[in-house]
């Protein structure tokens, strides 16, 4: 697969197992990826696929089974702690729940200040100025600075998260669900601020996220995980308007409208999702997936290029494009038939 | 009481009687300088009996206060200046920590936004549900963990046995808070259930199917809910009635249907416009 742009963090075979009673519970198994500068990369799929695993093994919050992480191209994992220290700060990682992840005991100004004298050794009167640049940047006020996690509301901890995270000026930002407690408005102003950061410092994004819509707006190039691995990875717009794999179409189909009286045709997948311990070598949507045939139950599916910069892992997709198109008939239209250009949010 | 076989009665009518019902609430958080800054302004809504009401607007509008007011758990800096909550007819401010703790849990149960930050890291998560059911409905150790695993299973969390053996930690973020949802919903059996942002970090697939079983709960057992949410595609597919919030005020409540095709209020419009542009062809 051919990606423009310059990889800054990218994985290779990349998989986290976590023992469970007697067997191995497979969170990541087999992820590679290309987050590129001043590119935002998305990581979207089913509850439980890996996706946060992911982005704590990125950011060496947890060690990684085997695999490796490139950071500019040289072994992040093969690093000592004190080498290791030095890179972090060009790593930054917002958590999936800000509660757990602001310390209860600081206010936002030393949670903002903290990482500033650590990483950058500002001094007193700029590490301040830029607590309350940062608490501005992000739509808070500098009032908020006094307050401890628990006088904020749920978004305005979000906030405080993003803040936290940019900075120290970092290349690459591992965003995870940055914008899930955010109404439209404030969401779209987070939005357009790390698009600004994104342009103006070339950051780079790795956003994990369940919304759809913001995905869509956001990121440049998709990635859809189901149970530890990725099943479909393209262009943002590709992907949408032209989804491939049987997951993603099952995703794109389910969304919800924020319509009166919208009726939509859904994909559905049958059964229970499967059980992460032990996998089989298979394709691991056997015996949910509406198109099976006994190919995918031979191996686990490859991504595979159908296109230059789109990859699937689905042998019926792949026989698609030589015989007879297997879905005609059988498929619900998705529901997102986008056009070329990602859409766009206002306030 | 077993859900599957109760009998399915139509969707409660919009004009039943209020479950619930919140007047002219106000309130200020008291500074640690003693100054008083006012933060929810005359609040009024009302939550019909079996009916699902979505509570929407803007973050910090005040939509968790409002719910952790019902069940007397806001923050100790928290004054209230006016306004009753009642609860068929009683005053739910006036009533002391042993009266509020026996509607918390069976009359009234919560999920909140953080999910995972509600469930004890010491304990496993089945472990955790069976207490609950131990404590709010007498029933022995074994038919609890049974009732666990059956609320792990209904919220659609593969091998719910097995997942009841472990630890919050051990959950991906949606399992937790669907977790979570079990034990508010399902264990609790309670006749208003108050979701705080339950389905954000929810994938679309496993977010319908949280609000089906909702949905489901609502016509089989007559259960009233209140759903604080920014998700206006869940509430346009959900949700019967909406109460819109901006900056501590009510500025708008309706049927879902009006709001959505007839909005009045400017911040309503806003708010729906915003969710709109950028939507997915549908
Ligand atoms: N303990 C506290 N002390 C002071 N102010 C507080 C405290 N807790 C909340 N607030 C403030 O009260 C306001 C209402 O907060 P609340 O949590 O109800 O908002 P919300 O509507 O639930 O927002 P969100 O959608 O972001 O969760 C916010 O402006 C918040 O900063
Ligand atoms: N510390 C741990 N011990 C055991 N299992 C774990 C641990 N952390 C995660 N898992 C398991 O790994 C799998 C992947 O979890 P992960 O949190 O990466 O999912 P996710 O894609 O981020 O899901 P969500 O969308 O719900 O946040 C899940 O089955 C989860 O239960
Ligand atoms: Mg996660
Ligand atoms: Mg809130």
């Amino acid at each position: 697969m051919i990606v423009e742009g310059r990889p800054i963090l990218q994985a290779r075979n990349l998989r986290k197992l976590f023992p469970v009673g007697r067997g191995m519970l497979f969170a990541v198994d087999g992820v590679d990826l290309d987050i590129m500068a001043g590119q935002t990369l998305a990581l979207v799929g089913e509850s439980g696929s890996g996706k946060s695993t992911v982005g704590r093994c990125l950011v060496r919050l947890i060690e990684p089974t085997s695999g490796e992480v490139f950071l500019d191209g040289r072994s992040i994992l093969g690093l000592n702690s004190v080498l290791l220290a030095r890179q972090y700060r060009r790593v930054q990682m917002v958590f999936q729940d800000p509660n757990a992840s602001l310390n209860p005991r600081m206010t936002v100004r030393q949670t903002l200040i903290e990482p500033l004298r650590l990483h950058l050794k500002m001094n007193r009167r700029t590490r301040e100025a830029r607590a309350r640049e940062l608490v501005e940047m992000v739509g808070l006020t500098t009032a908020h600075l006094d307050r401890y996690p628990n006088e904020l509301s749920g978004g305005q901890r979000q906030r405080v998260g993003i803040a936290r995270a940019v900075a120290v000026e970092p290349d690459v930002v591992i965003l995870d669900e940055p914008t899930s407690s955010l109404d439209v408005s404030v969401r779209g102003q987070i939005l357009d601020l790390l698009m600004d950061l994104q342009a103006k410092l070339n950051l780079a994004y790795l956003f994990i996220s369940h919304d759809l819509q913001v995905v869509r707006h956001v990121s440049h190039r998709v990635a859809v995980m189901y149970l530890g691995g990725i099943v479909e990875i393209g262009p943002t717009a590709k992907v949408f308007s032209e989804p491939k794999h049987p997951y993603t179409r099952a995703l794109l189909s389910a969304a919800p409208v924020a319509k009166w009286g919208v009726k939509r045709t859904r994909l559905r997948l049958s059964g229970e999702i499967s059980s992460p311990i032990d996998l089989p070598d298979t394709c691991r949507l056997v015996g949910r997936c509406p198109f099976q045939q006994p190919v995918c139950s031979e191996a686990r599916p490859k991504l595979v290029d159908i296109d230059q910069d789109h990859a699937v892992a689905c042998p019926i997709v792949l026989a698609k494009t030589e015989g007879p198109p297997p879905f005609v008939g059988l498929l619900a239209t998705p529901s997102v038939t986008a056009g070329a250009h990602p859409a766009t949010l206002t306030q | 009481m077993n859900v599957a076989t109760a009998p399915i009665v139509a969707a409660a009518p919009l004009n039943a009687a209020p479950l619930l019902e919140i007047e002219n609430y106000s309130g200020s958080f008291r500074a640690r300088n003693g100054d008083l800054t006012p933060v929810l302004y005359n609040v009024s809504l009302q939550l019909k009996t079996g009916v699902i009401t979505a509570v929407v607007g803007e973050t910090g509008s005040g939509k968790t206060l409002v719910a952790s007011s019902i069940l007397g758990i806001q923050p100790a800096t928290f004054v209230r200046t006016s306004g009753r909550i009642l609860l068929g007819g009683v005053d739910l401010v006036s009533l002391d920590e042993k009266g509020l703790r026996k509607i918390r849990g069976g009359q009234i149960s919560m999920v909140f936004q953080d999910a995972r930050a509600a469930l004890n890291p010491m304990f496993t998560v089945g472990r955790q549900l069976a207490d609950v059911h131990q404590r709010l409905h007498g029933s022995g150790k074994a038919e609890a963990m049974e009732a666990a695993v059956d609320a792990i299973r209904r919220v659609h969390i593969p091998e719910p046995a097995r997942r009841a053996r472990q630890y919050p930690h051990e959950f991906s973020g949606g399992m937790a808070q669907r977790a979570m949802i079990a034990m508010a919903a399902l264990i609790c059996e309670p006749q208003l259930l108050i979701l705080d942002e339950p389905t954000t970090g929810l994938d679309v697939t496993i977010q319908s199917e949280i609000m089906d079983l909702i949905l489901e709960l609502s016509r089989s057992r007559g259960l009233t809910t209140c759903l604080i949410t920014h998700d206006l595609g869940v509430v346009a597919a959900t949700c019967e009635e909406v109460v819109v919030m901006n900056a501590g005020r009510v500025v708008e409540t309706g049927s879902a249907e009006t709001i959505f095709t007839a909005a009045k209020d400017g911040y309503t419009r806003k708010l729906l416009a915003a969710s709109q542009l950028g939507e997915m062809a549908a």
